[in-house]
């Protein structure tokens, strides 16, 4: 009787082991019908799960960042005042390129691409427990206009792209995903490169493959380069804010071709974002 | 564990519960930058009441539902909880729970494996991208969160699942005999 019991119990589990070998065979295959199907039926129930827990969640919130504003205070006083500096040249940047377009008779460049897109608002609604996977689910779909590659923003900046869509809800691959790649370009000296992320940190990116000729210095702005080219281009418009550069060392420069960046969207705490539907599909 | 197609029931409602709090609350909070992951401890729970089956097929359940839930790579989740849950079943039948502590350092020790299998899995797949050491930091905080969610979650698990326990001490307290007149 027990060995029949303990025969049973290692066929089950090797039937689960196989099982979820060929789960993930499925996966790799390309086969997500499966998924969809359970994701639409239960995103209406994350949905209200995500506003009923939104108190308990802003709790936990509080303490935390009690612990980080802190250290912050300092920081930013110290940054409102640059900034400050930054704002009055940046005016006058403006009136100098606005004047310079009307001069160029610029109609269609790919710093106006921007408006060709749609902005769609949705909630986050459930994240990725693992840090090896960085992606949240949102309440808007392809009933909304969502398209895989679609890029999405916040309020702050670029966040990442769509992965996938169903009908009322869709996973955003974040910045900080293994997976994730945007090409990008450092202002004022227009150095591009590759902004990839550093698997486990979510408060430091890596723009890679950067020109090494071209100097870049700490706290210089990072923007989406939103390339065009033989009939392809970037899903990102260009001018989108990713970050900031944090360390900048010659070495790292001329040896590896990288620097090391913050994004300006705090990617740990998403509420709302932003989809940017509509645009270029390369 | 005896499984009555109520008990089932109530097997899936916790997992269905554990999963979307997981998802929706646990995910998306974070203390000294890292969020609690409670599948885990939620797997070891069941199996340390249910038995290693109860454990592997819970944690398969778990890690498939999170999967779709995510539209992630199917499999991965489910593997690893699987795993846990065998484990943790397994001790339950070859040992005693003496300690009150036993749950929670269970639920510590697993999850620390759990994160590990994770990594190794994903790191068999292939990562596009450096990694930085900040994930040993997150793993062992998971693991400490554990242990802390660990002992609640497993007193509330024993409390759904009372009715289908076999060997549920029943702790009563014993009367004083009143003695008349004194």
């Amino acid at each position: 009787m027990y060995r029949k019991q303990v025969r049973r119990r290692r066929a089950v589990l090797a039937l689960l082991i196989v099982g979820s070998f060929v789960l993930l065979t499925l996966t790799y295959q390309g086969s997500r019908g499966l998924q969809s199907g359970v994701s639409t039926i239960f995103s209406p129930v994350q949905s209200v799960a995500d506003r009923a827990l939104k108190p308990a969640r802003d709790l936990v919130d509080w303490f935390d960042k009690t612990f980080d504003a802190r250290g912050e205070n300092s920081r930013l006083k110290a940054e409102l005042v640059k900034a400050r500096e930054q704002a009055v040249g940046g005016q006058e940047a403006l009136h100098e390129n606005a004047q310079m377009r009307k001069l160029l008779a610029l109609d269609r460049s790919p710093a106006l691409a921007y408006s060709a897109y749609k902005e769609v608002t949705g909630s986050v609604i459930a994240r990725s427990p693992t840090v090896w996977r960085s992606s949240v689910s949102i309440d808007v779909g392809s009933d909304d206009g969502v398209q895989v590659d679609d890029p999405v923003v916040s309020g702050d900046g670029v966040v990442g792209r769509i992965a996938s869509v169903q009908g009322g809800s869709s996973q955003v691959m974040l910045l900080t995903d293994h997976a994730s790649a945007i090409s990008a370009k450092v202002v004022p000296p227009g150095a591009t490169g590759v902004v990839k992320p550093e698997v486990g940190n979510p408060e430091e990116l890596i723009l890679d493959f950067i020109d090494s000729t071209k100097r870049v210095h700490g706290e210089q702005a990072v923007v989406t380069a939103g390339w065009r080219a033989q009939g392809l281009a970037s899903h990102f418009p260009p001018g989108l804010p990713l970050g900031e550069v944090t360390r900048a060392p010659i070495v790292d420069q001329e040896a590896k071709e990288q620097v090391d960046v913050r994004p300006y969207a705090d990617l740990r705490n998403l509420d709302l974002v932003q989809v940017l539907t509509g645009g270029s599909r390369g | 564990m005896i499984l009555t197609p109520k008990i089932v029931a109530r097997i899936a409602a916790i997992a269905l519960l554990g999963v979307l709090l997981q998802l929706s609350f646990f995910s998306r909070v974070e203390l000294f930058h890292v969020s609690p992951d409670v599948l885990p401890a939620l797997v070891v729970c069941l199996a340390l009441l249910g038995g290693s089956l109860t454990g592997a097929v819970c944690g398969f359940s778990i890690g498939f539902f999170v999967d779709c839930l995510l539209v992630e790579a199917l499999g991965i989740t489910s593997l690893v909880l699987l795993g846990i849950g065998y484990l943790a079943g397994l001790f339950r039948e070859r040992f005693e729970i003496h300690g009150t502590l036993v749950p929670a350092l269970l639920c510590m020790g697993l999850t620390l494996l759990a994160e590990l299998g994770f990594a190794a899995v994903q790191l068999l797949f292939g990562i596009d991208a450096p990694v930085s050491t900040l994930v040993i930091r997150d793993m062992v905080l998971k693991s400490v969160y554990a242990f802390f969610l660990g002992w609640p979650l497993y007193l509330l698990v024993r409390r759904v699942l009372r009715p289908a326990l076999v060997e549920e001490p029943r702790v009563r307290r014993r009367r004083q005999p009143t003695v008349l007149g004194a």
